[in-house]
């Protein structure tokens, strides 16, 4: 009974070891802050270069489109606080003015550089289809 | 209207707070009336639900904005499918929709197990009727669906979002309801055999189908929502890992799980606590799933928002469950004893617990990952997120154990499989492993994990190859059939296992498909018309960018040609850009995709210059996908047959004349082929010669043959021939003047002498006789069918020196034995 309860302990021991080491390491690389843009815009400074998903919504007519490309400018905002975004990619249908996002990519002073498809816009399980401005407001 | 809803929605609360008194108290009581009350007030609460239901649907039909519900989720315009899917489409009425197939599925398993299982009832009534109160309750106290507007009511509704009006969206949440719901029906007989102490393995017998029946919905819905994601989304994939995916993917491991460790209780008497745990599990799971999407706890991008309030009832629903249920499961625990211990590492029983390990791993991995953000949030105010990224590093490989095991588990025998069977078992599937790795290194593949999941999905089906012939030929000598009325034969006598075979089957197609994406390529292309660009071995050419309208959306549309390697054109693909009316800012993407086994051509146009006439096109290529919802239509043939009684089959084989079984085999196998040929999804741009200017003048033109005599008869709408441009034209002109479509039917029938113009015979008349003839020729037919089946079962081989089919029962309980040996 007691060998059995040993052998029972150690493996589960090495079974945790080996599982919480696996985990810690690939957990290192593939984890992100969560933030909305009022929380990293207080002190931007301390974000640079961080992996970030980003919170906010989409400032009313600020997404601008380059002709002939897919690249777009757009500002984000939270509880007052604007960030600029880039990001060149395909955007959701549900991307537009006002809409709820959430952008994967790093800060920098330049803004916020979003990652390829990284542009997550809220979908439409909501239900609630906002009114709202529409497809880009402008060329830039 | 809408207090007859509330009237009933209070009533049914009332009347299931009944059945669960009565059917405890009745339990402890010993006494027989009042648990036949309580059964009987349990198929009250479902048929006020039924009613409560027909309420709101006809709500919705009928357009009643002063319901709040019904306004924000429908409008006069929607059409009447998604009128009524739209009863499921917000939270209050799904919760609703929840509680009315919950009572449905009780009443039926109730109905069902009433007399085979006379102990266990009374508490299955208690537990289903506790549960349908908790939902009543958070609908009656806080999402209620008929509450209604305090002041004036909107004349019209807000509308459904053009994204949900599909087919996929309307269907694929209530096959996840009815997964989710179905799980409570195993669980409520797993707590019933905990309470009365009933803890042999009667209970298991109960919910075997139900659990099977609910995991295939669960497989269903999830496959449902990828092939949504897949055609409507527009981003070439079909599986994120959102928490909202992640929640329906939860509670379908552990149910995976457990359909298979109940084999061990069932057989050897083993892992009794754990299944009982499991159901306990599982059901938890889809309440934690049900929590994760309606409360708003993780960030989803398709949530249903933010809820503190029904969070925290669900809070406190799901640690009360979890303390009640497992402190039932301690203070049973001396019932609960194994019969057996485990013999060997190396026995069937072994290789079921190492794949209940992974799975259950699986879930918590996927639970743990999903509420990471949550938990980080709680520990240190720092959100934290994890990404695809990370969840497919670790289920990759998690798959890849579950392969390994898919096909170990069936070459191992129970309680132990000795040194030289398990070489005789091995050889050939390894073999196939070894031989598909090799090939794919040889030729040059480098993609690790895919190489790896192509070489197990050959070693997985090296074992049921194997399987399934083994057993076809000790079936072949006992029966002297030939090989493939004897394979129909095994699978017809022990359905549940070939049943499971087939099933695996399918899983190893789905994960080939899963493997592709390994070798999958996008490319963003920037055309202007006359431009080409080249993809893997497509050459894609764009001819033009049109803008049409058909009354309700404005189409955007690009024209692009697909070549091959030798120029040869292969296809035309129209991607598109559609803008609803009253939904402009809210453009869907279609997508254009080219099927094939191999691969798919996957074409989006997200933006696009009508002035610059340029289209932003993204171009996807996805190898082997399509196998992903062939294999499941394999899995679903599978569980098909696992689910069919017990005799049905058996009879009607053992029954028939030898050589029948194969010769109606090929029979379908010739009339599947067909079917699967005309079935196969055809990517079809309208050519813009067909085009018509209003949805009217297309409908009739398709009740129209062409009659020029130089085509094959295809209805006017559809033939490319100048003859029917200019009667499309004409139809067009008469519509306009003013015609019904029976009187510019009619002037063609007197025009041209007869009703051949026509595409499809009138509904009147002769035409009538048209219509019915398929109906009484398939009546007639299975009726002939019947009617044979019925005389062969009566008579008795007669054919010289053939063995007849197994009447002897001790010659069939020697099979059956035989083929347990196989084992």
């Amino acid at each position: 009974m007691k060998h059995k309860a040993v052998k029972i302990g150690l493996t589960s021991l090495v079974l945790t070891l080996t599982f919480g080491g696996l985990l810690y390491t690939t957990m290192a690389e593939g984890t992100e802050y969560y933030k909305h843009v009022d929380e990293v815009m207080v002190q931007p400074g301390e974000w640079y270069g961080k992996k970030l998903q980003l919170h906010g919504f989409v400032v009313p007519d600020s997404i601008m489109k380059r002709k002939n490309s897919l690249d777009y400018q757009f500002q984000v905002q939270s509880n007052g606080q604007i960030v600029n975004a880039t990001y060149t990619g395909i955007v959701p249908d549900t991307f537009k003015s006002d809409s709820e996002v959430v952008l994967k990519g790093t800060l920098s002073e330049g803004g916020f550089h979003v990652q390829p498809n990284g542009v997550m816009a809220k979908c439409p399980s909501k239900y609630e289809a906002k009114p709202g401005g529409a497809t880009p407001s402008g060329p830039y | 209207m809408a207090s007859l809803g509330a009237f009933l929605l209070l009533l049914a609360f009332v009347i299931a707070t009944y059945a669960v008194t009565a059917s405890v108290v009745g339990a402890r009581r010993r006494s027989t009336r009042l648990i036949e009350s309580g059964i009987g007030a349990f198929y009250t609460v479902a048929a006020l639900m039924t009613v409560a239901s027909g309420v709101i649907i006809y709500a919705f039909v009928a357009g009643d904005y002063s319901i709040r519900y019904v306004q924000r989720y429908s409008d006069s315009v929607q059409p009447l499918f998604y009128k009524i899917t739209s009863y499921w489409g917000g939270l209050d009425g799904s919760v609703m929709f929840w509680v009315f197939l919950l009572s449905l599925f009780g009443s039926v398993a109730v109905k069902i197990n009433r007399e085979s299982h006379r102990e266990l009832i009374p508490y299955v009534v208690a537990v289903i009727g506790a549960v349908e109160m908790f939902f009543l309750f958070l609908m009656i106290i806080h999402n209620n669906p008929f509450a209604t507007y305090l002041t004036e009511s909107p004349v019209d509704g807000r509308g459904l979002n053009p994204l949900l009006q599909n087919f996929y969206m309307a269907i694929h949440p209530p096959t996840m309801y009815l997964g989710f719901v179905g799980m409570t029906i195993p669980f409520a007989f797993g707590m019933a055999a905990l309470f009365s102490g009933h803890l042999d393995d009667s209970w298991l017998r109960a919910v075997r189908r139900w659990t099977m029946i609910s995991w295939f919905f669960l497989s269903l819905g999830l496959i449902l929502g990828m092939i949504w994601a897949y055609e409507e989304l527009g981003w070439g994939g079909y599986w994120g890992w959102d928490p909202v995916e992640n929640a329906g993917m939860l509670p379908w491991f552990t149910a995976t799980a457990f359909l298979h460790s109940v084999m061990v209780q069932e057989r050897r008497g083993m892992l009794r606590v754990w299944n009982v745990s499991l159901v306990i599990i599982t059901f938890l799971l889809t309440i934690v799933g049900t929590f994760l999407t309606r409360s708003g706890v993780v960030q989803s991008v398709h949530a249903f928002g933010e809820d503190p309030e029904l969070a925290r009832y669900f809070v406190i629903f799901m640690i009360s469950t979890t303390v009640f249920c497992f402190g039932w499961v301690i203070y049973r625990l001396p019932f609960l004893k194994a019969r057996h211990e485990l013999d060997s590492w190396a026995s069937k029983e072994a290789a079921f617990l190492a794949n209940n390990w992974v799975l259950l791993f699986s879930a918590l991995f996927i639970l743990f990952a999903t509420l990471f953000p949550t938990l980080t949030e709680a520990i240190n105010g720092e959100r934290l997120t994890v990404g695809p990224p990370f969840f497919n590093r670790w289920m990759v490989p998690i798959g890849l154990i579950l392969l390994v095991l898919t096909g170990t588990g069936p070459l191992l025998a129970w309680r132990k499989s000795t040194l030289s069977s398990m070489k005789d078992q091995f050889l050939w599937p390894i073999v196939c492993a070894l031989v598909v790795g090799g090939a794919l290194v040889a030729i040059g593949v480098r993609v690790w994990s895919s190489g790896i999941c192509f070489a197990l999905c050959a070693y997985v089906m090296g074992t049921l190859g194997q399987e399934i012939i083994r057993g076809a030929n000790v079936r072949r000598g006992m029966t002297g059939t030939d090989v493939v009325t004897a394979m129909i034969g095994l699978v017809a006598r022990n359905k549940r296992r070939y049943g499971g075979y087939i099933i695996h089957v399918g899983v190893v197609l789905m994960f080939l498909g899963f493997a592709g994406e390994g070798f999958s390529r996008d490319v963003q292309l920037l055309l202007k018309p006359g431009e080409e660009a080249t993809v893997g071995k497509f050459t894609l050419h764009l001819d033009a960018i049109r803008v049409t309208d058909d009354g309700q959306k404005q189409m955007v549309t690009g024209h692009i040609t697909v070549k091959d390697q030798s120029g040869a054109v292969i296809d035309q693909m129209r991607p598109a850009k559609w803008f609803f009316r009253k939904h402009e800012e809210e453009p869907t993407t279609e997508v254009a995709i080219r099927r094939s086994i191999a691969e798919d051509l996957y074409i989006v146009m997200p933006a696009f210059e009508i002035e610059e006439q340029t289209a932003s096109v993204e171009v996807h290529i996805n190898p082997l996908v399509n196998w992903i919802w062939f294999g499941f239509g394999i899995l679903a043939i599978g569980t098909g047959i696992a689910l069919l009684p017990e005799t049905a089959v058996s009879f009607a084989v053992a029954k028939l004349p030898v050589e029948a079984v194969t010769a109606s085999f090929l029979i379908g196998a010739l009339l599947l082929s067909g079917g699967i040929a005309r079935a196969q999804h055809v990517e079809t741009g309208q050519d813009p010669r067909l085009q018509l200017t209003s949805p009217e003048a297309r409908e009739v033109s398709h009740k129209l043959a062409c009659w020029c005599g130089g085509c094959s008869k295809l209805p006017v709408g559809q033939c490319s021939c100048g003859h029917c441009a200019i009667e499309r034209t004409n139809i067009d002109g008469m519509l306009k003047a003013g015609k019904t479509e029976a009187q510019i039917l009619d002037f063609y029938v007197a025009t041209y002498g007869g009703n051949q113009v026509l595409s499809e015979p009138p509904n009147s008349g002769s035409g009538r006789v048209v219509w019915l003839m398929p109906i009484v020729v398939g009546t007639g037919g299975f009726l002939t069918a019947a009617f044979l089946a019925l005389r062969w079962s009566r008579r008795r081989p007669a054919l010289a020196g053939v063995p007849g089919a197994i009447e002897d029962p001790d010659m069939a309980a020697r099979l059956d034995e035989e083929l347990r040996n196989l084992d």
